[in-house]
């Protein structure tokens, strides 16, 4: 996929959610008009305006451009699959793999908390952590897991006074 | 007068003074590593601030963005790789004197500009920021209300690539801001009937999520494209003309420190434009006005002067617009300001006001950080030096783990653990579609402000549209942010052309 082709997706689905928002969300969570000032439905349905009108702007105008068989400038019909780019934000393609398994294993580690305590799940998310980046050495993976979790423990717990369900 | 007294009293306590310290400090180390950025630094320590006074707080967090920012020329010159972006004109000359084996030479030379320019800025905030605020007090609502929309233009209009990506984000940030109880009929708004959403999404939460966690996201990414591709810091020569800068060159250099510093202050006053843009004009500059201009890029210390003094200048002066409208104009001020109403207050004129003791106090902690960033970059360069060669394998998981604890930590939720990794995934995806995360951050952290002077000026005007017509002030704020949004748009029609 394209970036020009990316990006007309997102506006689609912008233009999508703020068409939802304005007919559904904003009138059914939003209280009513008091009777003075300004309506609290107001500023979102404005923002959510702007949204709908710019992913409109930019949904015509690209198809205005494959139309006339013109294409966008290099650096918007282009993406740099391999990662290189010369700005801070430049990056390749959505890896949803790689996104899904960082994700994953930090939503694991918040039902842990919850369920094993911090200890235990604080310690298989930096060992899980420490693999998915790359890490191979054990005793490494181990140590640093231990102090991190140890550290953090005892500043959270004792440092700041804040209740964490050890385990 | 007495205030002024007290206030600078506060900022030598021996608590003010160490938090100072380990801010500056803190920000050195972690500007130093490639990848984690004063904003970033800020959001991650911001939970930390709950625990500390209002001064040692605003202090530990100002320390910690003046340190980041000379943290990032480390990297720079060491590894050809800004900590941040701002550092990126220094590689240019700092980076071949590394391979000339004057790597600490060119440090020293980032870290005396970075001072310099640091205190000249300090020096104008402190001597204009008061006497402006007195005359922003005159701004109505109709005023604050045609301000912030500026503003919000302005930012959307340069953080992005087009100012359609960069409105969206923008008005994304203000329907996120709005999530919680409205102002006025004080009922839940825009909560889908989740109790958790009525007070509202804090800013720790959103904040790690779109400045740290998916920052770290991607740079994961990149670390799996190029593996293997990590370089190790060069070492230095032990010749004394190779490690120090003598008085001859660094005075050499003073009409470039100046040159940069005031652009720095200019380029940091104006809302949206931030410290990578002065240090690029002030090594322009400084290239053109130079009688050796063929020897920047191959390792001149006037060019590392003049990006290290432009992008250091950027801190203070950046606070301006901040402690006198309530206006962030980078990210950074962003996240001061957060940290500001974290602590119960609200940056703009009211500020000296109702908080003079502590502002003063702040510009006191300002000028102190700029003398610890001197002495500590002059006897711990060689330990920071060290950070930028921390692993990959080891600094990303602790960051990440570091981003989960510091979003519970604020208050003690897991609801706002799962709000950072969401934002974490919005922040992924705003990046890589090139959306600005900075102008959705500060619509986030603005509506509230946005939206009570809209407030005032509808019950004010009842309704009448006009009312802008009889504030010239607010109705050229108004024209200026029409200018800007049609200006943007021409220029990028322009371009495809």
């Amino acid at each position: 996929m394209k970036r020009v082709q990316r990006d007309m997706l997102a506006y689609v689905l912008i233009a999508l959610a703020s068409v939802l928002l304005l007919i559904w969300a904003i009138p059914v969570y939003t209280p009513a008009y008091p009777g003075y000032g300004a309506s609290p439905a107001l500023v979102p349905n404005v923002a959510v305006s702007v949204m709908l009108v710019m992913a409109i702007l930019a949904i015509v105008r690209s198809v205005v451009a494959s139309r006339r068989g013109t294409t966008l400038s290099e650096e918007e019909s282009t993406y740099p699959e391999d990662g290189s780019g010369s700005g801070f934000t430049q990056v390749g393609r959505v890896d949803i793999v790689h996104l899904a398994k960082f994700m994953m294993s930090a939503a694991l580690f918040v039902v842990g908390i919850n369920t094993i305590g911090y200890i235990a799940s604080a310690l298989g998310f930096l060992l899980l952590l420490q693999y998915l980046v790359g890490a191979r050495n054990p005793v490494k993976i181990v140590i640093l897991s231990v102090v991190a979790v140890a550290l953090m423990y005892v500043a959270m717990r004792y440092g700041f006074g804040v209740p964490i369900p050890g385990y | 007068m007495e205030m002024i007294f007290a206030g600078l009293m506060d900022s030598l306590s021996p608590v003010s003074l160490v938090f100072v310290f380990v801010g500056v400090a803190t920000g050195v180390a972690v500007g130093a590593i490639p990848g984690i950025n004063g904003p970033m630094a800020i959001a991650l320590f911001i939970p930390l601030t709950y625990y500390m006074s209002p001064l040692a707080a605003i202090g530990f967090l100002v320390g910690l963005n003046k340190g980041a920012f000379f943290g990032g020329a480390i990297s720079a010159v060491l590894l050809r790789t800004p900590g941040t972006p701002e550092a990126a004109a220094t590689t240019w000359d700092g980076y071949p004197l590394t391979e000339q084996g004057k790597g600490e030479k060119a440090l020293r030379m980032a870290l005396y500009s970075s001072v310099s320019g640091d205190f000249i800025s300090t020096t104008v905030l402190v001597l204009i920021a008061a006497p402006l605020a007195t005359v922003a007090l005159y701004m109505g609502p109709p005023e604050m209300f045609a301000l912030i929309s500026l503003a919000l233009t302005v930012i959307a209009g340069i953080g992005t690539k087009s100012i359609s990506r960069g409105l969206v984000a923008a008005a994304g940030g203000l329907l996120v801001g709005m999530i919680g109880t409205e102002p006025v009929t004080a009922l839940p708004r825009l909560t889908f009937d989740i109790y958790r959403l009525e007070s509202g999404l804090s800013l720790i939460p959103v904040a790690i999520g779109l400045l740290a966690f998916s920052e770290i996201l991607i740079q994961l990414e990149r670390l799996k494209l190029h593996a293997g591709a990590e370089e190790a810091a060069r070492s230095f020569s032990d010749k004394p003309e190779d490690k120090f800068v003598s008085k001859k060159e660094f005075f050499g250099s003073t009409k470039t420190l100046l040159r940069a510093s005031a652009i720095g202050i200019g380029v940091g006053a104006m809302p949206g434009l931030g410290a990578p843009v002065a240090s690029f004009l002030s090594y322009d500059q400084a290239l053109k006005r130079s009688k050796k201009p063929e020897e920047f890029g191959k390792g001149r210390l006037e060019g590392i002067a003049s990006s290290e003094a432009a992008n250091s200048a950027v801190v203070g002066a950046s606070l301006i617009p901040l402690f006198v409208l309530g206006i962030p104009g980078n990210l950074a001020v962003a996240m001061l300001m957060g940290a500001f109403m974290i602590h119960g207050m609200m940056p703009g004129p009211l500020l000296f006001e109702e908080n003079s003791r502590l502002m003063y106090g702040v510009f006191g902690s300002l000028v102190i950080a700029s003398f610890f960033l001197l002495f500590i970059g002059r006897f711990g360069l060689k330990l920071f030096c060290k950070a930028v060669q921390i692993p990959s394998v080891v600094l990303y998981p602790v960051v990440i783990f570091t981003c989960i604890m510091g979003a519970y930590l604020g208050q003690s939720s897991m609801f706002d653990v799962i709000v950072m990794l969401v934002f974490g995934v919005v922040g992924y995806f705003m990046r890589k579609f090139d959306f600005s995360y900075v102008a959705f951050l500060i619509g986030f952290i603005l509506v509230p402000e946005w939206e009570r002077a809209l407030q005032q000026v509808v019950i004010i005007s009842q309704f009448d549209p006009y009312l802008f017509f009889r504030r010239p002030v607010a109705l050229l704020l108004m024209g200026l942010t029409f200018f800007v949004i049609i200006r943007t748009f021409l220029a990028g029609v322009r371009k495809k052309n």
